[in-house]
């Protein structure tokens, strides 16, 4: 049965070279959402907890990952946070998002204070000087050497040139930096921040900071930085949705091209089928032959689809500044699904195949 | 001696859009173990129908049928594919090889169904069958590499490689020039003789039916002569 299989497979190669496209394009499709929802997730998650600050104090409803453009806390809010005891320093930090330069993805630009957020988060300008005027921003290292950028060089935010001022490491919260009362005058938002950055006296006290904070400022949110990230899934609304239909569409266009293709060929087999049928082969039997031949073309497109998934991870990642993360749970993922779709897809032809009649099938032309 | 194969009173009807088609109407036959049978008759008399229906293809509207002292018509449809993979070689005017596989892969393929995904032919046999219908140096050539007598010849191993209890031959020369149809018609004779294998034959050649121990003839779903 096997070399049935086998010589099938080798013989029709048009067909086996587009169901293998089929099954590729879904393992594909599931490698490089997964791993970007998850590398851009962790990278952003890593980033958010390296700034220096143990508490982030924002709006009820606001999602320090998924920072809208929206400024709806007011700045002064930080003089309240001062008088708390425990509290060191407070820095607020505005967030403009834009579609990102390479056009994948979306880049956060932070809004923030240089000497309040240089102080709490340590960040240190490598090269150039901090921004100084509205038309000024301040690059992490990251981004100067993916983009080619320098001091001097020229990105866009709100849609217009502005100059990079400096570079800045370590790569902390997002990537582009500004001045925050620029960006809330570019946003018409004076006064008003996205969330603040508390800074607390003792590190082994600051979940008393925050109750503190709760019982003097209530209804708003105050967030562990170091918590940031365990809800992973929930952080951003609708992302495991996300997921789960491109899974889904994944598992519907592999089984959708592998059904097409056994149909066509069980049809173009219909005497073949006879054959076997006169040979004494079982329904079960021949179920078999098209599953085993439609598994083998899975598996073919699994590899290749992991091989294009790789290589395509490894491409943007050089082209953009978007970061991919692959773990082997999601590989495995994207294969099994590879080869349940199509064991789900040549299910139909093979059923129909085995209950042809077989007189018809042999006298078929 | 007991009938290998044995119809009583067999009668088979097709439905055509609103009518009836008798296509058999009481076929009483009987077959001896190592007997060589042809079956004549014009198109359209039933010859196919009844073969169909001794190889387990087809099940019977009325009737008897004892393969092997099996009876057939009480038999589902996996049971008739069960008897026929035991005890049935089918030989097709049209060959019916796996293009896609060598000579010796249609025989494998045989065997693997035979065996239930197990071969169960012994080397000597193989090579008892393979040297009787003088394909030793054709088993890595696939059927469109064949001449049209060699690839019935693979055709009638892949037939007799499990060693059935009867070989159904529908047409077997129908497709192939003089020549071969000898070659073809001769193998056929050797295999019986040789092997004292029960062959059933439909053919249209008086001269191919010529070959066979007893010759019957069909017209209009009956058997009218027998000779």
């Amino acid at each position: 049965m096997d070399s049935l299989v086998l010589s099938n497979i080798r013989q029709r190669p048009t067909r086996t070279l587009i169901s293998v496209a089929g099954v590729a394009l879904g393992v594909i499709l599931v490698i490089l959402n997964t791993g970007l929802v998850r590398g851009m997730l962790n990278d952003r998650i890593r980033r958010e907890q390296g700034v220096g600050a143990e508490i982030q104090f924002m709006r009820t409803g606001s999602k320090t990952l998924s920072p809208s453009s929206a400024m709806p806390l007011d700045v002064r809010y930080g003089d309240r946070l001062k008088q708390i005891p425990g509290v060191r320093m407070v820095s607020p930090i505005g967030h403009y998002v834009q579609s990102g330069n390479s056009g994948l993805g979306i880049e956060v630009v932070d809004g923030v204070e240089f000497d309040t957020y240089s102080t709490v988060s340590n960040l240190r300008i490598v090269e150039g000087r901090p921004f100084q005027s509205d038309d000024e921003v301040i690059i992490d290292d990251f981004k100067a050497k993916h983009g080619k950028l320098g001091v001097g060089s020229e990105i866009q935010v709100f849609g217009k040139k502005m100059k990079v001022a400096g570079i800045y490491s370590p790569q902390i919260g997002s990537r582009i930096k500004m001045s925050l009362g620029a960006m809330q005058r570019a946003l018409d938002a004076e006064n008003k921040c996205f969330s603040i950055l508390v800074k607390v006296d003792d590190r082994d006290k600051q979940e008393e900071v925050v109750r503190r904070i709760e019982a003097e400022l209530p209804g708003n949110q105050v967030v562990l930085t170091r918590d940031i990230g365990l809800s992973f899934g929930r952080e951003i609304p609708g992302i495991q949705g996300f997921v789960r239909a491109v899974m889904g569409l994944s598992i519907v266009v592999s089984a959708l091209v592998i059904l097409l293709a056994m149909y066509t060929t069980i049809t173009e087999r219909t005497r073949e089928i006879g054959i076997l049928k006169s040979l004494g082969a079982s329904k079960a039997y021949i179920v078999g032959v098209i599953e085993k031949e439609a598994i083998a073309i899975s598996l073919i497109g699994v590899a290749a689809g992991l091989a294009v998934a790789l290589i395509a991870a490894f491409g943007i990642e050089r082209v953009t500044t978007l970061q991919l993360e692959f773990h082997l749970r999601g590989v495995l993922t994207a294969a099994l699904i590879g080869l349940g779709a199509g064991a789900i897809g040549a299910l139909y032809p093979a059923v129909r195949a085995a209950n042809q009649d077989a007189v018809k099938a042999l006298s078929y032309e | 001696m007991d009938a290998i194969l044995k119809t009583e009173d067999l009668k088979m009807t097709y439905r055509v859009g609103k009518v009836d088609v008798n296509a058999l109407r009481g076929v009483n036959l009987s077959v001896a173990p190592g007997e060589f049978v042809s079956i004549m008759g014009p198109s359209g008399c039933g010859k196919s129908t009844l073969l169909h229906i001794l190889g387990a293809l087809l099940k019977p509207s009325a009737g008897r049928v004892i393969i092997d002292g099996e009876e057939l018509a009480a038999m589902s449809d996996a049971s008739r594919t069960d008897l026929r993979r035991r005890k049935i070689g089918f030989v097709f005017q049209r060959f019916n090889l796996f293009p896609t596989l060598t000579a010796e892969g249609n025989l494998k393929l045989a065997e693997h169904i035979h065996g239930n995904g197990r071969s169960a032919v012994d080397e000597n046999t193989r090579r008892e069958i393979l040297q009787l219908l003088r394909l030793e140096n054709k088993m890595r050539h696939k059927p469109l590499e064949l001449s049209g007598g060699e690839q019935q010849r693979v055709a009638i191993a892949r037939a007799i490689i499990n060693r059935p209890a009867i070989i159904l031959a529908d047409e077997p020369t129908g497709n192939l020039d003089t020549e071969n149809s000898t070659i073809v018609l001769d193998m056929l004779r050797k295999l019986n003789r040789e092997l004292n294998q029960t062959v059933v034959m439909i053919t249209h050649n008086p001269e191919a039916a010529a070959i066979a121990s007893r010759t019957i003839e069909m017209r209009d779903g009956m058997i009218v002569k027998e000779r």
